[in-house]
């Protein structure tokens, strides 16, 4: 089952290993993350994370905090790392085998590889958006009850219908499909599958919302309503986004964080990352000079 | 109480039913597993005795008189010799005690019915052997075989047993004379069927498979790959295409035994082909894996990237030619391992043979594709069905030789799917 | 003049014919001292030529023999009752007893009067086969000249020759057509012969089976009858047992191996499996008769039941174990085409595994299993070793798994592999039987096709 994900997450990796004429082009010095990486109130706190497939290392020595109720995004060229840090904070990379995770990463002070935690209990309170829109294959409802459903949330079924409801407004959708619930989901269009898939994920009411490149597989339209919403969600939670687009970066984070071959190259605010960027390399990708 | 504790709460049911569903997951494969093993031991273990033949010493005095022979005398006055004097005068002087009629039939079924034969055999080979004496060892009978096997039990009381009291001690006294020896069973191997277990052999079975199989090749490989390059690289899309793939899907599905009533109403009946031959068993096979093949075979051609049809095109071959000098012979290995895999499903296969007469008692050893004949697994349901006691472990027997056959072309099979392997 | 002699004859005209076109084409393109445009190469011309001779000779002679024998019958009886020979005996084997002697011993063991049939046979069978000779070689000649005469150099020889080589894989790939159009015909023709000497109705109803019909007119006691119910109520007990062992124990190993396992443990377990699928019936057949039946009845019997000695449990049980390999590795496929992104959204909302699996998974891929599990049903339907050694051959009509029943499959092996004359209503019947098998399969596998078809294009 693994192959998929798999590919889809190494092969850039190599890719950009197979160039060596680019890094000797840009002419890198692999220094200390420039900027903030810590920050006072940290939900994530990761230190010194390095990632390996097998053999192969995707991520180098990452720092990095991670606030409570901020929106930290994730940018960097393909192949950064970026995807493969952001499904080590809910241990998605589990569904690996070959995947192997160093360092530590806490969450509220605990680290969430450690022997005792359990990864379902994680990512009940660290939930996850994908790239592509996948709801399962049921109704709109069934798809954002299965969450509460399996975790037990409700107790009965108005309290549920209630959650969905509350979960499918939150997430900008209601209105849209209030006269459908039980439809299947996968009938809707792309912009309101991911709208769904959000709802599902808030529906359990994580902590933290993992979010991959949510809005790569849309079109513009849909794009501005995910991140209308996220601007709303950041209010509850705390949200860490990968994209690739950086002007959604600018547009929806506070801080930034910028990848590159697998190391953090600079943290700070998003303001300050585009404007004026400490390191040559931010500079570069921000000026679009290579990515 | 905020969700965290609500989902930890429910987490120690949760995971119980988890824990049942893996469970149930590796008990379901263990299952599986265990009938496997139990099945191949309890088949080994049957077809062990098989293996080894008892066979019993006897000093032969070819008196040429009792014989009626002399070293001269020919071939033919020799086939028509009873040799069964000379065995029986053996076996009395042996037990000079047994005098009453019925005893003394007992004491002829020592050795097996085929020693006459074995005897005259060597007679005809080396006629200077008339009027020597010699110790030769013979089959021993079946019964015989069981009791020094100990498949039959000699503490058990005489009213249970199958062999008497005084048959046993007979043989008991052959073993303390050191007359009673066993060693491998090579019959087992060079003798066509016999309704005799200890004479009975599969190498008729054997021939009549690979006769069965030789036609099968030749009938379904080529017309195989021919369909599979047609489907794959001419065909156009149109209903007629349609249909004969929903034929061939289907035909892969199709019950063994409806291919055998084809075979018996279309060839035996309405062609008048002969009965029991490995001729007909080899086209009704070829029709049944022919799907399995160009199954096999489509893929094989898929797989071989456009980039080196491509090629070939632009240098100006005609499509005919990049398919048969390009495509084909990188598709090769992938179509012979699926052939060889389609050749092992027509080995095992029984029913569709029942059907045209292959099932016949056979003794003789075909020589060609036309000859009756029987097959392997045939052979098995044949011996399957005897109630003699020594056929149960011919029967474990061939069952071994059968799936040894099938190993050997599963492994070639997977042996060139390795070693021609292309990632393209 | 022996087949195999007049198609090396015609072999040997066909390759003159090559060798003649490839030369008369390379004499031409010497003579026009084309060297600068591509041409043809002089082989195709040789091929199409050697093919023009070869192939309709070839089509022609098939189907003169394929008459040849059906003519040489119907004359010989004509014959034998125009003289008034008496064949009170069966017309065929009457034959047979001609057509079989073929040295000048079998010649002389026959009777008189047969010797008198005999010489009429052997004349007929020599005009026959004068005239088949006569015909052939003709039609080869004639091709022959007339194609080395019609080939130039402006013949389009690498498409024609192209065009019948597609011809050639388009037969090839027509068999399958074909085997399904011989069986349909082979199968409907011989029932229908059978449903005119006993009605459909009492054969589809009918609750008595007992096929032995009476060998004289005058016994009595004996007739024969065809209800064919108890077969079916028997096929079906022991399918339904074979799919209650295979389609749990088979799903559960395939989720198991896709979910659950790792690498190490799928590779060694998956041709495990595949060993289990890959042993002939005939030996699951030999183990169910042999070792699973006897110890489920001493089983019964330690616990105060009656069992039969060929009950239908023990085989139904051995099928299902068979199919086990067949229903796992269709519910890995199908399993494996839900795509993976809707196991990482389950996942991902903290559900645990088996959560997906049953909640995500098994819904998503039901169209999917349920197709397989019809597939699974069409192979236990059509089984035939495992029941013909372990089921019995008594037609009881009854649902319990501890008696002896007997099935549709059973019943056809049983009424063929007797020394039958072909045409007794017992011989039909086996096709009357393969017909209502044929059709109960072909709906199956067409639905289960079907499903499954639409099922993997819902994620492609």
């Amino acid at each position: 089952m693994n192959e998929s994900v798999l590919n889809e997450l190494a092969e850039p990796v190599s890719r950009v290993i197979s160039k060596p004429e680019t890094e000797d082009s840009l002419n890198i010095e692999y220094t200390a993350t420039v900027g903030q990486p810590l920050c006072d109130d940290a939900k994530f706190s990761t230190k010194n994370v390095d990632v390996y497939y097998a053999d192969n290392q995707a991520i180098h020595d990452v720092t990095l905090d991670i606030g409570a109720n901020e929106v930290i995004a994730l940018i960097g060229p393909s192949g950064c790392g970026k995807s493969t840090y952001l499904r080590t904070l809910n241990r998605m990379n589990d569904t690996i085998d070959i995947c192997r995770v160093e360092g530590q990463i806490l969450l509220d002070g605990k680290d969430i590889y450690r022997k005792k935690q359990d990864p379902v209990l994680l990512r009940a309170r660290v939930g996850m958006v994908f790239q592509k829109p996948n709801p399962f294959p049921k109704s709109i409802y069934d798809n954002v009850a299965y969450g509460p459903k399996i975790h037990g949330l409700t107790r009965n079924k108005s309290e549920l219908d209630d959650l969905v409801e509350e979960a499918l407004i939150k997430a900008g959708l209601f209105q849209e499909v209030k006269d459908r619930l039980h439809a299947p989901g996968t009938g809707l269009s792309g912009g309101q599958q991911q709208r769904l898939c959000i709802a599902r994920t808030i529906a359990v009411q994580p902590e933290v919302i993992l979010m991959d490149e949510p809005a790569s597989a849309l079109d513009p339209i849909a794009t501005a309503k995910i991140e209308e919403l996220i601007n709303e969600l950041k209010e509850n939670f705390t949200i860490v986004i990968v994209t690739h687009s950086m002007q959604q970066a600018a547009r929806v984070s506070q801080r930034t964080a910028y990848f590159h071959m697998g190391r953090l190259i600079e943290v700070g605010e998003t303001d300050q990352i585009f404007t004026n960027p400490a390191h040559d390399l931010t500079e570069k990708y921000i000026t679009g000079r290579f990515g | 109480m905020n969700n965290t504790d609500i989902v930890r709460q429910s987490l120690k049911k949760r995971y119980l039913k988890e824990q049942i569903f893996k469970f149930m997951g590796m008990f379901s494969i263990a299952t599986a597993i265990l009938f496997l093993l139990i099945l191949l031991v309890d088949i080994t273990t049957k077809a062990m005795p098989a293996f080894s033949q008892t066979k019993i010493a006897l000093p032969i005095n070819l008196d040429a008189e009792k014989l009626g022979l002399d070293a001269n005398s020919s071939t033919e006055s020799m086939m028509n010799a009873d040799f069964r004097l000379v065995i029986r005068a053996a076996l009395l002087e042996q037990f000079p005690e047994v005098t009453k009629r019925k005893a003394k039939r007992e004491l002829y079924s020592l050795t097996s019915m085929g020693a006459e034969f074995q005897l005259r055999d060597m007679v005809i080979e080396d006629p200077s052997l008339i009027g020597q004496t010699k110790t030769i060892e013979f089959m021993a009978d079946d019964d015989v075989d069981a009791v020094i096997k100990g498949s039959i039990d000699r503490t058990l009381p005489e009213s249970d047993r199958r062999v008497k009291d005084q048959k046993l001690s007979w043989i008991e006294s052959l073993e303390k004379s050191g007359q009673i020896s066993t060693g491998f069973n090579w019959n087992f191997f060079s003798n066509g069927d016999s309704r005799e277990p200890e004479m009975a052999g599969i190498k008729g079975a054997v021939l009549g498979s690979l006769f069965t199989l030789l036609v099968t090749l030749a009938l379904s490989f080529p017309v195989a790959v021919a369909a599979a390059i047609y489907l794959e690289e001419f065909a156009p899309k149109n209903r007629f295409i349609d249909f004969i793939e929903i034929n061939i899907n289907n035909l892969a599905a199709v019950p063994s035994i409806v291919f055998g009533l084809l075979g018996l109403a279309v060839f035996i009946n309405f062609f008048s082909m002969p009965r029991s031959a490995p001729l007909v068993g080899g086209i009704v096979l070829s029709l049944m894996t022919l799907p399995t093949i160009i199954i096999a075979s489509r893929s094989a051609i898929k797989a071989v990237p456009p980039s080196l049809r491509e090629a070939a095109l632009g240098l100006g071959a005609s499509k005919m030619q990049s398919v048969f000098h390009h495509v084909l012979p990188a598709a090769l290995p992938g179509i012979l391992t699926g052939t060889i895999i389609g050749m092992a499903q027509a080995l095992g296969e029984t029913a569709p043979l029942l059907m045209i007469g292959m099932v016949a008692f056979i003794v003789d050893i075909p020589q060609s594709a036309v000859d009756p004949s029987t097959v392997l697994p045939i052979q098995v349901y044949l011996w399957a069905d005897s109630p003699e006691r020594g056929f149960l472990a011919k029967t474990s027997a061939a069952i071994l030789v059968l799936l040894f056959f099938l190993v050997a072309m599963n492994a070639i099979a997977i042996y060139l799917r390795k070693k021609f392997e292309k990632k393209w | 003049m022996k087949i195999s002699a007049l198609i090396f004859l015609l072999l040997v005209f066909a390759a003159f014919s090559y060798f003649m076109a490839r030369q008369k084409i390379t004499t031409a393109y010497r003579q026009h001292k084309q060297k600068t445009k591509i041409l043809t190469l002089p082989k195709y011309f040789g091929y199409v030529a050697a093919l023009c001779s070869l192939l309709p000779a070839l089509i022609v002679l098939f189907f003169l023999e394929a008459v040849e024998e059906p003519y040489i019958t119907s004359e010989i009886s004509t014959y034998i009752t125009a003289n008034e020979i008496n064949a009170s005996e069966d017309l065929d084997l009457y034959l047979n007893d001609i057509k079989g002697a073929d040295t000048p011993e079998k010649i002389a063991a026959l009777s008189d009067e047969k010797q008198v049939v005999y010489q009429r046979y052997h004349e007929i069978e020599t005009v026959a086969n004068r005239t088949i000779t006569a015909i052939v070689l003709s039609i080869s000649i004639l091709l022959v000249i007339w194609g080395l005469r019609k080939i130039n150099t402006d013949t389009p020889a690498r498409k024609v020759f192209e065009k019948i080589i597609e011809g050639i894989l388009l037969l090839a790939a027509s068999i399958a057509i074909m085997t399904t159009v011989g069986i349909v015909f082979s199968v409907l023709f011989e029932s229908t012969r059978f449903f005119g000497e006993v009605p459909i109705m009492s054969f589809m109803f009918g609750t008595e089976w007992s096929p032995q019909t009476a060998i004289r007119a005058d016994q009595v006691g004996s007739s024969a009858a065809f209800g064919a119910v108890p077969l079916f109520v028997g096929t079906m007990l022991i399918s339904f047992i074979a799919l209650l062992v295979s389609v749990p124990f088979g799903l559960m190993s395939a989720i198991y191996l896709s979910e659950y396992a790792s690498s190490t443990v799928r590779s060694v377990t998956k041709p495990i499996l595949e060993i289990l699928a890959g042993i002939p019936t005939v030996v699951y057949g030999f183990f169910a008769a042999l070792t699973v039946a006897p110890f489920i009845r001493e089983l019964g019997e330690s616990m105060g039941m009656s069992v039969a000695s060929e009950s239908a449990l023990a085989a139904g049980l051995v099928m299902g174990i068979m199919i086990i390999p067949f229903v796992s590795s269709l519910s890995d496929d199908v399993l494996s085409a839900v795509p993976q992104s809707l196991r990482e959204g389950s996942l991902g909302l903290g559900a645990t595994r088996s959560e997906t699996i049953v909640k995500v998974l098994i819904p998503a891929a039901l169209p999917g299993i349920v197709g397989g599990v019809l597939l699974a049903a069409s192979r236990a339907i059509g089984e035939t070793m495992i029941v013909v050694m372990a089921a019995g051959l008594a037609a009881n009509l009854t649902v319990n798994p501890l008696e002896a029943v007997t099935t549709v499959t059973v019943q056809i092996v049983t009424l063929l592999t007797g020394d039958q004359e072909f045409d007794s209503a017992k011989t039909l019947a086996a096709f009357a039987l393969g017909l209502m098998l044929f059709v109960t399969t072909l709906i199956l596998n067409v639905i289960a096709l079907h499903v499954v078809r639409k099922y993997r294009e819902q994620y492609e």
